[in-house]
């Protein structure tokens, strides 16, 4: 009985989580909705094709510039950085979690 | 509030690096925890904040290629991975959306499309989360009964429809090691396959349907089917990102700073999974697609920025619970082992 009672306790756990975080998230919204909306800037009205260069200067400029000469390039420039990101930073944070004293080995499956 | 305004040049506007890092943490959380791209969260996000439609489906899909790389890395460590399923799920996905995609240009040229599509895709949200949920529900009756009665008489558990589907011996056979069961592999391909068209019809990623079908017709236990489907993602999301790059629509500078956000969120709700069992996971999905589906009445209704606010809410408000989960685990963890 004991048993069943462990699952029922963990479903109650779950439920009180998220009625908790429902209330936390539907005050800070009401708090800070219209902050928020603001904070995005205005809408774009026109989709931009080639990309204005002018003020942009280092890394930025020379994505925009691969941007405005080959699209393909752009295309690969893309994937292999989200790529190369995307491993550098999951190694990363793996390490840093790693780090908190949890156990990270294999999991049993349990259902 | 300049200081945490960049621009970006592709897309041609400033914004604020804030909200790109929390929406990247948000879908990063979700992602994670239920093997599923995000994209349903990611794009209506970025468009209420004024990013324009084509570029947040591009960029959604750059920094999801990324983000997946990030929870793909954790749960095969977790042996949540099942490489040789994800292949053949991914031979049967790529076909599948090819079809879909011509499915929707005959549908289109019919005049159909707008209209069908939308409603597909409710009913089949409200499907799988009604499935999930029945689910989750029938195995809870099924723990109290076994509870009560003896084991001894409550005899073997019924056989899954999976399992039926398992038994039929088509070779080539395949033995899926990290899923733990032998089936052909024409199952997972074909299954892949109608789940691409499905997605392809519906215009979607998919992780919605893949995760459900890979425990429901396949037969994976629930992190495996979390683990392999976000390997799967991390391959198509690559793809769709060159796909949309090449026609200008990917905005690199926000996608880094998505990515960023992302890895943090991925890395924690990927290792709360360690926390909760199998089923109170699909419990959490089915209210997630519930949410989802909600969201694309209200889209049909004409309350676009009413279900966008709608979704990144609901983001917010399911990564807190997995954030939730992940820490009272660790912590219960910790102390355990002081104890120890």
């Amino acid at each position: 009985m004991s048993h069943t009672g462990g699952r029922l306790s963990e479903f109650d756990r779950l439920i009180t989580a998220v009625r908790r975080a429902a209330w936390a998230i539907s005050l800070s919204l009401l708090a800070t909705a219209g902050d928020a909306l603001a904070a995005g800037g205005k809408p774009a009205t026109k989709l931009v094709n080639v990309a204005d260069t002018r003020n942009l200067s280092g890394l930025v400029k020379w994505i925009a510039d691969v941007y405005n000469a080959n699209l393909w390039l752009y295309a690969v420039v893309v994937v292999v950085s989200m790529a190369l990101l995307g491993l550098v930073l999951g190694t990363l944070f793996d390490r840093a979690m790693g780090m908190l004293g949890i156990h990270l080995g294999r999991l049993e499956h349990h259902e | 509030m300049d200081f945490w305004h960049v621009y970006l040049p592709i897309a041609g506007m400033h914004f604020n690096v804030l909200l790109l890092l929390l929406i990247g943490f948000t879908v990063g959380v979700c992602g994670g925890f239920f093997g599923i791209g995000g994209a349903w969260i990611v794009t209506p996000a970025l468009n209420i904040f004024g990013f324009p439609m084509p570029y947040a489906i591009g960029t959604d899909l750059a920094h999801m290629g990324g983000k997946s790389i990030v929870s793909t890395i954790r749960h095969g460590k977790f042996g949540n991975v099942d490489v040789r399923l994800g292949v053949a799920m991914i031979i049967g996905t790529t076909s599948g959306m090819e079809l879909g995609a011509r499915l929707v240009m005959r549908l289109e040229r019919m005049g159909l499309a707008e209209s069908v599509i939308r409603k597909l895709y409710i009913a089949f949200l409200g499907l799988i989360g009604t499935y999930v949920l029945y689910d989750y529900l029938s195995y809870r009756r099924r723990q109290r009964r076994t509870a009560a009665v003896d084991a001894a008489t409550a005899g073997p558990p019924s056989e899954t429809f999976a399992q039926r589907l398992q038994r039929i011996k088509i070779p080539p056979m395949i033995h899926f090691k990290a899923s733990g069961f032998t089936c052909s592999a024409w199952l997972p391909i074909l299954v892949g396959l109608v789940t691409g068209i499905v997605a392809s019809v519906l215009g979607v990623g998919g992780g919605f349907i893949r995760m459900p079908s890979l425990i429901y017709l396949i037969g994976c236990p629930t992190l495996v089917a979390v683990g392999t489907d976000l390997f799967e993602v991390m391959i198509t999301g690559a793809y769709g990102a060159f796909t949309y790059a090449v026609k200008g629509r990917v905005e690199l500078i926000a996608a880094v700073w998505m990515l960023l956000g992302a890895a943090v969120g991925a890395q924690m709700g990927t290792v709360a999974v360690k926390y909760i069992r199998g089923y109170s996971i699909r419990l959490l999905f089915s209210i997630t697609i519930y949410i989802a589906c909600a969201s694309v009445i209200m889209k049909q209704l004409d309350m676009t920025k009413a279900s966008s606010i709608l979704i990144l809410t609901a983001g917010i408000a399911i990564s807190s619970v997995i954030i939730g989960i992940l820490v009272r685990g660790a912590l219960q963890e910790r102390a355990a082992r002081k104890e120890m």
